[in-house]
């Protein structure tokens, strides 16, 4: 019985920290009935597209065998690059959108380039490039941030259009359904595709993978720019959605997306990745950090759950591999 | 003796000042079982590296089939006809027996809303790989983590024979290998030539070579300093060309 649980478990990686979630869901709703109010809920999801679409490229770059410390200050750039372009009269906001995910693009491309054919650790390259990127973020803006027109654009709306109920606190940004199309998209590819295998294989044994005539440098290179161009264009909708492009947002949502990655059940050696885990991941760590404070938890107190989150999840993930008899 | 397969002529790779072969010629016949032997550093793995395409000699010629060939990239290998085994990198162990299989040339399903992986196909080929190699316990979805080294090998050098592969290289099959494991990879090799498939297989352990080579060759310094079938030799003389020491005793 008791092994039966652990394989089922270990089969299904996702199982824990839904169970988590639940749990957590339910102490807090108990501790605080205004946590599951339709205010609170639409606080939540307010938020959760935004870092739920880096998560999704980095649930991917980690299955390949890499991972990205720059994507937090993407995050911040592109959205100050575009309203930069657009304020200066450089060229309208459309053209301005194109310009700015291409150069995410080509600073993901940089990314892979130097980790697959210079062959420098994704730890040094992606903490170099957030450094370049995020200087180059605060320089030129001067360090203020960069207000948008209040005007609706097509592209605003379709990227941060808020749903309003009448006579209720309910709204849905449209960004929800990005991140649902997103998440879709990501699940099919990483799941049903042979680039998805390729992948898992590049992640999981690149000699292996390259001996079957996988080009695992160009999977990776794909999936670095995947991951920037998620990055900036979560980005880009966090600043139409407040309305302000601020050259210091997104610091440290690297580590807090990866903790969300992994706590979901992706292998941070790569190999083994979920993007419903992913997702189960992301609610977990929003729901703890918006829990504690309904229940009157001090904010400052957030980092002490989100660390015990990520230990005992590690621990549960540790001890399924050891028992199922995996090595990854 | 059947007609030639590969032809190698005059390989040499330099790594800056290192030499790592030194003008090498190199030959496999249809259905011939090759022993490459030597000590670490001889330059085996350069060697079978080149031929299948994962790297490019710095200089020399190679013919497959009677037919001059270049191979840019493992890709073009595999298209050729060649399929390598690496020791430590046989199979992918976070992916299931069936993808493991299909590695690198995944059946998609056209039927379906969006193209996808024909699991279905991939499954049903993979039950009778597993038959093939006598593991018929064996679930095809089952991850390749869960199995073990000997089952792995037998695995990955059946997928070379389920793709009609005309030369299979075996890196080090048996190492890490049980005694009953290795009896049983070994046995498989030898199958595999009765099927009219060539393969080279490299190893330190010259008893296990000894067993099912038909012809050894051996590589000292980047250099061939022997090529010898084996009715012609002797385990001794072998240990011998390896060491480029007399064995005493």
């Amino acid at each position: 019985m008791k092994n039966k649980v652990i394989e089922i478990f270990a089969a299904h990686r996702e199982l824990g920290p839904l169970l988590l979630l639940i749990i957590l869901g339910a102490v807090f709703y108990s501790l605080s009935p205004a946590f599951l109010s339709v205010l609170n809920i639409t606080n939540m999801i307010e938020f959760i597209p935004e870092i739920g679409i880096i998560a999704l490229g980095m649930t991917l770059l980690l299955t390949g065998g890499e991972f990205d410390l720059s994507v937090g200050a993407l995050f911040g750039f592109t959205p100050v690059l575009m309203f930069i372009l657009k304020n200066e009269g450089f060229m309208g906001i459309e053209m301005a959108f194109f310009v700015v995910i291409a150069i995410a693009a080509l600073i993901g491309f940089t990314n892979g380039i130097l980790v697959t054919k210079i062959g420098i650790s994704s730890f040094l390259v992606t903490i170099g490039m957030q450094l370049v990127v995020r200087g180059t973020g605060l320089y030129i803006s001067e360090g203020f941030p960069q207000s948008s027109w209040q005007a609706e654009t097509p592209l605003k709306s379709a990227l941060a259009y808020s749903i309003d109920f009448p006579g209720s606190y309910f709204k849905i940004i449209v960004s929800l359904f990005w991140f649902i199309g997103l998440a879709a998209l990501a699940y099919y590819v990483l799941n049903k595709t042979r680039f998805g295998n390729w992948i898992k294989a590049t992640g999981g044994n690149e000699k292996a993978a390259r001996a079957r005539g996988i080009n695992t440098d160009s999977v990776k290179i794909i999936l670095f720019m995947t991951t920037a161009v998620l990055a900036g264009f979560a980005g880009i909708i966090d600043a139409f959605r407040i309305g302000s492009a601020y050259p210091v947002s997104g610091t440290g949502y690297e580590l807090e997306v990866i903790a969300m990655t992994v706590i979901g059940g992706t292998s941070l050696f790569g190999g083994r990745g979920t993007v419903i885990g992913t997702i189960l991941g992301v609610l977990l760590l929003r729901t703890i950090r918006n829990g504690i404070v309904v229940v009157g938890v001090p904010g400052l107190a957030y980092n002490i759950f989100v660390g015990l989150a990520i230990l005992s999840m590690m621990g549960i993930h540790a001890y399924l591999e050891k028992q199922s008899g995996g090595v990854s | 003796m059947a007609k030639e397969l590969v032809k190698m002529k005059d390989i040499v790779k330099t790594y800056g000042k290192v030499e790592a072969l030194k003008g090498v010629d190199f030959n496999v016949s249809g259905e011939e079982i090759v022993g490459l032997v030597g000590d670490n550093g001889a330059g085996k793995s350069t060697l079978i590296e080149i031929l299948s395409g994962a790297q490019r000699p710095t200089s020399g010629k190679i013919w497959f089939e009677g037919e001059e060939v270049k191979f840019n990239n493992t890709k073009d290998g595999i298209n050729a006809g060649i399929e390598t085994v690496y020791q430590d990198a046989a199979l992918v162990g976070q992916l299931s027996v069936a993808r493991n299989l299909f590695l690198g040339r995944e059946p998609l399903n056209q039927d379906s809303f969006l193209p996808s992986l024909d699991e279905d196909y991939m499954n049903k080929q993979a039950v009778r790989l597993l038959q093939q190699v006598g593991l018929t316990s064996i679930d095809p979805t089952a991850k390749v983590n869960n199995l073990s080294g000997g089952q792995r090998q037998s695995i990955a050098i059946a997928r070379g024979i389920f793709f009609e592969a005309k030369l299979i290289i075996l890196d080090e099959p048996t190492n890490n290998l049980g005694v009953e494991e290795s009896r049983n990879v070994l046995d498989f090799v030898s199958e595999m030539k009765e099927q009219g498939h060539s393969s080279v297989f490299i190893t330190h352990n010259i008893r296990h070579i000894y067993k099912v080579a038909d012809r050894i060759v051996v590589l000292r310094d980047g250099e061939k300093v022997g090529d010898l079938t084996k009715e012609d030799t002797t385990m001794e003389e072998i240990e011998e060309m390896v060491t480029g020491l007399e064995v005493v005793g």
